[in-house]
């Protein structure tokens, strides 16, 4: 196989680091040395060649290719099986819905959350139970890392340059989910979402950092959404007010009792759209007066369709500590989820 | 041992846009502004109108906004560019 990009010979691991450091080609920590055995067999696992191009970010038309990714994702600590999953959700991301520029170049810190879907995440060794937001396994944590180190040296996402975010959040070192299927009667969120059961997928949002919510003394439902739902109002008052796709991710002694309520993914969703919303005139008790206006009356919902939310089973097996995890900005930002191994530009003719 | 790694970059980057020649004078000239549509752009924008219109003697200003603070302007605004002789973009954070 033969790559195209710049090559440089360095003498060991250490002058490694050095070069790409110095270049400013990383997040900070250290990387793996992307050598041609390595990013070869990335592409050879997706069965792409070097020069695919994976797509073209709409705004700044800038073309990324199989190649780069692949480069980005070895220096990540990414292994060929997690490449395919990185080529894909960069195909999500590139949807013009997603709105890739506005989610890495603006002042509200977004991190793109990633979420894994169907039977790659056992394959890959995705851990869905403990610790699923944070270090949970090898896999989503070189997944997600690989987005962001794609996103630095594809497109110039560097603090200052590109990305001109104020905090920022630690999801911007990798911030990457497989959903516990195996322990929920629940659709997977990607078949709630348009893609075939049994079909491997990826969803990807642009994606504040995870607000904890805890409520271990109820097994009702409506007490149980009314946590999370409060969460969104929170967001909505202390953050941004309007609605877009939120994420809300409920371990297993949380959901159990939902489900044992006979409540799917709809209802829960349908629950959360009609309690998650403030009126503005909430903006004045937290400091917002300023721009309710002679609006005060206007009800804003968190989600702008219980279609919206996106409901992730996830966790560890003990504990009923859930999360919020807010859009970047309402809906400027749309999540997009696309089927692994498959065009997700590629539609059948309708006729 | 040597080791070949490679570079991560974009190097094959779409060419970006470069700065128009700079106008001798804003006398009598027409400008643009093309707000993001942040309550801080409304400041910004009116003082730098008085300025430009006070001191650099341009002739008129046009006052364009953004739908969506995060994305592109409409292509009916960039279409409307080529009908002013310079064009002041704000972020209004």
């Amino acid at each position: 196989m033969h790559l195209t990009s710049k090559a440089y010979d360095v003498d060991d691991f250490a002058a490694a680091q050095e070069l790409y450091h110095s270049n400013g080609w990383t997040d900070g920590l250290p990387i793996v040395p992307p050598t041609e055995d390595d990013v070869a067999a990335c592409l050879d696992w997706a069965l792409m060649p070097p020069d695919q191009l994976v797509g073209i970010e709409p705004v700044r038309t800038q073309p990324i290719t199989a190649e780069k990714l692949a480069i980005n994702a070895v220096m990540a600590g990414c292994l060929p099986m997690h490449f395919p999953i990185v080529a894909t959700a960069w195909q999500a991301l590139m949807k013009e819905e997603f709105l890739l520029h506005g989610v890495t170049s603006s002042t509200g810190g977004a991190a793109l959350l990633v979420i894994i879907n169907g039977p790659i995440r056992l394959e890959i060794g995705a851990n869905s139970t403990f610790n699923a937001l944070a270090n949970s396994d090898r896999a989503t944590a070189a997944i997600g890392r690989a987005m962001r180190l794609a996103l630095i040296n594809l497109l110039d996402a560097r603090p200052g340059g590109i990305d001109r975010s104020t905090l920022g959040h630690p999801g911007k070192f990798s911030y990457c989910i497989a959903e516990d299927e195996e322990d929920t009667t629940w659709q997977p969120l990607s078949v709630t979402r348009g893609i075939p059961g049994g079909v491997s997928a990826v969803t990807v949002m642009g994606a504040m950092a995870p607000r904890q919510i805890m409520n271990e003394w109820t097994k009702d439902p409506r007490e149980i959404l009314e946590t999370f739902a409060a969460e969104m109002r929170a967001n909505q008052r202390h953050y941004s007010i309007y609605g877009g796709n939120y994420a809300i991710v409920i371990p297993k002694q949380l959901r159990e009792p939902i489900q044992d309520a006979g409540w799917t993914k709809r209802d829960i969703a349908e629950f959360v759209y009609e309690r998650a919303r403030i009126r503005r005139a909430e903006w004045a008790e937290v400091g917002k007066g300023a721009v309710v206006r002679d609006r005060g009356e206007t009800v804003h919902t968190a989600l702008d369709s219980p279609d919206h939310l996106l409901v992730i089973a996830a966790g560890g097996p003990a504990g009923g500590f859930g999360a919020v995890i807010a859009p970047w900005f309402g809906s400027k930002t749309k999540a997009v989820t696309a089927a692994i191994g498959a065009c997700v530009d590629c539609e059948p003719p309708k006729d | 041992m040597i080791l070949r790694v490679f570079d991560p970059t974009n190097e094959r980057k779409s060419a970006g846009g470069e700065p128009a020649p700079r106008l001798s004078s804003l006398k009598g000239k027409t400008i643009g502004f093309i707000s993001n549509g942040k309550e801080g752009t409304q400041g910004f924008f009116a003082h730098l109108d008085r300025m430009l219109r006070d001191e650099f003697g341009v002739a008129d200003i046009v006052y364009r906004r953004k739908a969506n603070y995060s994305a592109p302007a409409a292509a009916a605004i960039v279409d409307e560019i080529k009908n002013w002789q310079a064009v002041v973009t704000g972020v209004g954070d």
